[in-house]
């Protein structure tokens, strides 16, 4: 716990540094003893998990702060061996089932099961009930969701969970009135920078406010980003100047890089080697609608606005398809095509007019 | 004037009576009148035919030039206009001023020698010959397209008259009664118009019908002969049914002039074999320059094909420097029943070898096939009279499994260390010829790399159908030439098949062949699977036949879209992009497709695959041959990505419970920026004199990389010094492209390093300490005793081996219950009364206890203090 991210993470509900209401409402909920499910959702790095880990502290002492990591073994119906590492304290297990990949299902089922049927050997002076936080709901195959509203109700009375995700939009329905929702919006730049602030004076150093601000607009209103590059920033030069250079991510300026090499020419030779660049992007870990969205965030950015719609459906349709579908490189070149022939037929008028 | 006639003169000399052979002719010569090909529906084309390539001039054509350009009044401007405009020019090309004249038969046309006279003399006597035999077989061939030029000299109208004429005359009388009044013509007119009539009226084309007649009387009276041949020889076929000769074994073509397929295909295995001859009879062998081979084809008409056989290998050595070839396994591949087996066995018995056949039906094992190579090519027969040498052929190699293949690559290749290896690995010294259908056959691809490639084709039309016609022939069995060359036409090349079907045809007592027969034949269409590259090929080639059979044939339809998705840039012009935006859009309505029918193992929507495929081809296909690449750029994707995720799970497995973060944001926010948080900037190699601040830097990058299971491991570089290497590479991960970046100096990952381990000692030691010393804060009292039910066995197992102490066991004291030999319990007075002596023993500090398997039975407790 020696990054800034972890070392300065706060644990108690008081202590966090913003939407104070909704965790003083938190705490209430806690104290009257019975919580229902909860589906905490908001982008990432806006702090769900901090916020769960308070919830949990509250709800147990700092007991759940002794986590041990353990793997745990599953079969599936076809007889696979699957693994999966779990994160769990006396009172809590945390898994991501995702992990499994298609056989998220299973481990819901065995996993959640095996939970919620033991109870608590010690009830007094404890909450009967464990938690289970799942990870990445929304991401979760539609059998897997299915398998968890059964399961929610029936072991209600030893379990609760916890899950975590970014949209509520891919998250069944069944589920989503099951719980009790809980958004967590990002946290505004001028929220991120003050954070930024805070935690220098902890540490004792001095951040300009400028320098703050220009990180907290690089970090794309993600709190966890913006503290580690704050922290780069410190390791590469101290004592700060405003006006110094911020690491970003490489995938995020190899994203800008790419869209300024699709405005700049469009042929089907540039499109072969933008398709290069999105590969490399994919092979690299970065999802394909994280691409979508960074592309097309820095491509409508030299169109008009009638254009801008246009550009915009056009990804929105292209990345529905992509989720359906296998190939997401398909489905990323077919949109940087789409925007090349746009872009074209428009920079053609354009110039017609002018001539 | 030029050499040459005036084209409208050569016109009228040679294209005035046959419009039909023009017509041939324009089928014939594509490559003299290079027809643009059409543009295709789509593509914007902007070539000008200024940009098109010249047609190749020959060296008739120059001559031509340089005659013609000084004669010409504006020779510059003249010359210029042609050079643009090739295909309108006057100047013509000698293929084009004689049509093709493959079919003139050049033994009757004696090709003039050029020392006697000059060259525009042989030219021009050329043309006139080659016009000449032209005309003189057109009259043989097609006499009645002969057109008349000259009227009948004989009127009927001018001469007979049913009133008095002035002309003089001879009244007649004709059986009506009516008087006719006929010319009297003067004896010299009379020979003149004879003459003319006798002189232009061809013959043939006056008795036109009558030359058909006599045909078709010839024609019948040659299938009665026939009829009759076969009634007769039905007893001889009878006996070919009893000794089971197939046709296709009995026709087996005998000699090198029998055999059908393409003659540089046959050379060049023929040429491979003879260069065998030096290692295996002792014989020089001339291995003819390229030079020489060249101008030998030249004169046969096959420059282009004997060029495309040797091609690219035309600067490579024939023969290796110990004498052998320089390829030392020849691979013949091409369809079924095109002759492959057929040519080799011929050749090598041609070239003076026995060749002895391993195909499929034997063993093909390793161990087998090493002692049928060994027997094959270190021994020779004894039984045969003439003491040939062995000539291998490996039928299709192709269903080998590939430790054969490697086998055979091995021994091929083992003269390279001929010299240091024992006798046991001899080198090949006989010629190893390996036969297959599928070139692309995964155990082939080591062969592939060493042996000579030749390619046999299909057999082409003609040949095929003639060769049938003389089949047919032999054994009586009537077919019309028209029926044959549909035979042949729908055995597409494969010579077995058409035999087959022929032979099928006279078993079923049929003496005759009809058209409907060979309809109803079920050759040439089988079930022939495509290789992904062919289908590939085809959904990018405009007009080849049915694409959708094609790509079904091929199968796979994942790696056909790969395929097109890597290709389908190249494949037209398309300034606009909208032909990439509608293939992409039918291959991500592929994706959608192929994703929901293995998601939900739903094959009903399976058939629309190969239609989207299809529909590609239709907006893809072009005339233009393209050279595709082979898609391997998905798998190679996958290939890295793995490479790279596993890194990033390394990561993700390695960190502490307290900071873990699921897989994403750890993807996109912690690996990028890691690097940058783990290279700490140090004025100083040695920890020791950095400021505080500096050491508080290295500490909290130290601590980081504990937290996420980094760590620095020495690994020897190439220049044998040892390097600090960071493990998982999280560079790999973070950085696109340049991985260098950001990575500390060497001394800096030293002082990272051992920073990290006293990092490491400083953390076990806390460990050690919350686990041993049992007195924690009032608030982590309850938790730690939590933690014993679960922590503790961890934490112990983790202790390190220092700490550890050794405890005293405890002795249980349970009071002894004696009992009998019953198992009732005795009372323990009377234990004491009758067991004194043992009583005695329990009480003495000495005792013996009997253990199984442990033999330091006596045991006896002594004190530090009796001792001292």
């Amino acid at each position: 716990m020696s990054l800034w991210v972890d070392k300065h993470r706060p644990r108690d509900l008081m202590k966090l540094d913003y939407h104070k209401d909704q965790a003083s409402r938190l705490k209430n909920l806690v104290q009257q003893s019975d919580f229902p499910h909860l589906l905490v959702y908001g982008p990432s790095g806006a702090g769900k998990k901090t916020r769960i880990m308070c919830l949990l502290r509250e709800l147990y002492g700092s007991g759940v702060e002794r986590l041990r990591q353990e793997t745990m073994n599953f079969t599936t119906p076809s007889n696979k061996k699957i693994e999966i590492m779990t994160v769990s304290s006396n009172y809590h297990i945390e898994v991501n089932p995702t992990d499994v990949g298609i056989h998220d299902r299973v481990v819901i089922m065995d996993l959640v099961k095996n939970v919620a049927q033991t109870h608590q050997i010690d009830s007094s002076g404890q909450r009967e009930f464990k938690v289970v936080i799942l990870n990445e709901v929304d991401d979760l195959t539609k059998d897997a969701q299915h398998a968890l509203r059964r399961t929610m109700e029936k072991y209600v009375a030893t379990c609760r969970l916890i899950l975590i995700a970014n949209s509520i939009s891919r998250v069944i329905p069944a589920i989503r009135s099951r719980c009790l929702t809980i958004r967590v919006p990002a946290p505004t730049e001028n929220e991120i920078s003050s954070v930024l602030l805070g935690v220098c004076k902890k540490e004792g150093l001095s951040l300009p406010t400028e320098l703050a601000i220009r990180i907290a607009k690089c970090a794309d209103r993600n709190l966890r980003r913006a503290l580690l590059m704050c922290e780069a920033c410190k390791v590469q030069q101290y004592p700060f100047t405003p006006d110094q250079k911020v690491p970003e991510p490489d995938w995020q300026l190899y994203i800008k890089e790419t869209a300024s090499m699709i405005l700049s020419e469009q042929s089907p030779k540039k499109l072969g080697e933008v398709r290069q660049k999105l590969y490399e992007l994919i092979i690299h870990g970065v999802p394909p609608d994280v691409v979508f969205s960074g592309l097309l965030c820095e491509l409508v950015k030299n169109c008009d606005m009638a254009m801008k719609c246009q550009v915009a459906s056009h990804a929105a349709t292209y990345e529905h398809r992509m989720r359906l579908g296998n190939k997401a490189i398909f489905h990323l070149e077919a949109f940087v095509a789409k925007f090349m022939a746009i872009y074209k037929k428009f920079m053609e008028e354009s110039l017609g007019d002018v001539f | 004037m030029s050499d040459y006639p005036d084209p409208d003169e050569e016109y009228e000399l040679m294209y005035a009576d046959d419009l039909e052979l023009l017509k041939e002719h324009e089928d014939i010569e594509p490559n003299i009148v290079k027809r643009k090909p059409l543009p295709a529906k789509r593509s914007l084309d902007f070539s000008s035919p200024v940009t098109k390539k010249l047609p190749v001039i020959t060296d008739s054509t120059q001559e031509n030039d340089d005659n013609r350009i000084p004669l010409s009044l504006t020779p510059n401007l003249q010359y210029t206009e042609d050079s643009l405009t090739p295909a309108q020019s006057n100047k013509r090309t000698a293929d084009e001023l004689f049509g093709d004249i493959d079919d003139i038969d050049f033994d009757n046309v004696e090709l003039p020698s050029k020392r006697q006279k000059t060259e525009e003399e042989t030219d021009l006597e050329l043309i006139n010959k080659i016009v000449e035999s032209r005309k003189l077989k057109q009259m043989l061939l097609e006499p009645s397209n002969v057109q008349r030029k000259f009227e009948s000299v004989f009127n009927a109208k001018e001469n007979l008259s049913l009133d008095i004429p002035r002309w003089p005359f001879m009244p007649v009388t004709n059986s009506d009664g009516e008087r006719v009044y006929v010319r009297f013509e003067s004896e010299d007119a009379w020979d003149q118009s004879l003459e003319t009539s006798t002189n232009h009226h061809s013959l043939h084309s006056m008795y036109t019908k009558t030359w058909d007649e006599a045909r078709q009387m010839l024609q019948k009276k040659q299938e009665e002969e026939q009829i009759r041949q076969s009634q007769e020889l039905l007893p001889e076929v009878i006996v070919d049914v009893n000794s089971n000769n197939l046709w296709v074994e009995k026709y087996r073509p005998k000699s090198y002039i029998d055999l059908l397929s393409e003659e540089p295909v046959n050379r060049a295995l023929l040429h491979w074999l003879h260069l065998w001859d030096k290692i295996v009879f002792k014989k020089e062998v001339k291995t003819t320059e390229p030079q020489q081979r060249n101008s030998f084809s030249k004169r046969t008409g096959q420059f282009q094909l004997s060029n495309k056989w040797r091609g690219k290998r035309e600067a490579e050595p024939e023969l290796g420097e110990d004498g052998r070839p320089h390829h030392k396994v020849a691979l013949l591949c091409g369809p079924p029943g095109v002759g492959k087996t057929t040519l080799a066995h011929l050749l090598a018995r041609i070239a003076g070898y026995r060749p002895v056949e391993l195909n499929a039906s034997d063993e093909r094992s390793t161990e087998a096939f090493r002692t049928a190579l060994q027997s094959a090519t270190l021994m020779r027969s004894v039984l045969d009279a003439e003491k040939r040498p062995n000539c291998l052929i490996l039928d299709e190699i192709d269903g080998a499994p590939l430790p054969t293949v490697e086998l055979l690559v091995k021994w091929c290749t083992a003269s390279a260390v001929e010299g240091k290896k024992k006798a046991k690995s001899q080198p090949l010294k006989r010629p190893v010829i390996a036969i297959c259908n599928d070139l692309y056959a995964t155990s082939l691809r080591p062969l592939r790399s060493v042996s000579l490639v030749i390619h046999v084709g299909g057999v082409s039309l003609s040949r095929l159908s003639s060769r049938l016609q003389r089949v047919a022939a032999c054994e009586g069995v009537v077919a019309r030439p028209r029926v044959l060359a549909a035979l042949a036409a729908r055995a597409q090349g494969d010579v077995r098949a058409a035999l087959h079907a022929l032979s099928f045809t006279a078993r079923r007592g049929l003496t005759q062949m009809k058209m409907e027969d060979v309809e109803k034949l079920s050759i040439g269409n089988k079930d022939c699977s495509k290789s992904l590259m062919q289908a590939l090929i085809a959904v990018f080639t405009a007009g080849e036949g049915d694409i959708m059979k094609t790509v079904q044939a091929a199968g796979e339809y994942d790696r056909l879209i790969d395929g097109i998705f890597e290709n389908y840039l190249s494949a037209r012009v398309d300034s606009r992009l909208r032909i990439a935006c509608e293939t992409l859009s039918w291959l991500r309505l592929y994706d959608l497709v192929y994703s929901w029918t293995l998601r939900g193992q739903n094959y009903s929507l399976y058939g629309l695959l190969p239609m989207c495929i299809a529909r590609c081809h239709t907006i893809l296909a072009t005339k233009a041959t393209l050279k595709l690449k082979f898609p391997m750029q998905a798998h190679e994707v996958q290939k890295r990505k793995s490479e790279l995720e596993s890194i990033v799970k390394s990561v993700w497995r390695g960190s502490s419970p307290s900071v873990l973060l699921t897989l994403t944001p750890l993807r996109l926010d912690l690996i990028p920026l890691l690097p940058y948080l783990l290279n700490p900037t140090l004025r100083s190699a040695n920890v020791q004199l950095c400021s505080e601040r500096e050491r508080e830097a290295v500490r909290t990058c130290a601590a980081a990389m504990c937290d996420y299971g980094l760590q620095y491991v020495q690994q020897r570089t190439d220049e044998h010094l040892y390097a600090f290497v960071l493990e998982p590479d999280v560079h790999k991960a973070a950085f696109i492209g340049n991985e260098e970046k950001m990575k500390p100096p060497p001394p800096v990952r030293q002082a990272i390093a051992r920073e990290q381990q006293l990092e490491i000692i400083r953390r076990n030691e806390m460990m050690a300490t919350r686990v041993n010393t049992n007195k924690p804060g009032p608030s982590e009292a309850k938790s730690t005793n939590d933690k014993k039910v679960t922590l503790v066995p961890a934490k112990e197992a983790r202790l390190p081996n220092h700490l550890q102490r050794l405890k005293p066991k405890d002795v249980d004291k349970t009071p002894q219950v004696h009992k009998d030999f019953f198992g009732r319990i005795v009372p323990l007075s009377q234990v004491q009364r009758s067991d004194a002596v043992p009583d005695v023993i329990s009480s003495s500090n000495v005792f013996y206890q009997y253990r199984e398997g442990f033999n330091n039975a006596v045991r006896r407790n002594v004190r530090m203090r009796d001792l001292l």
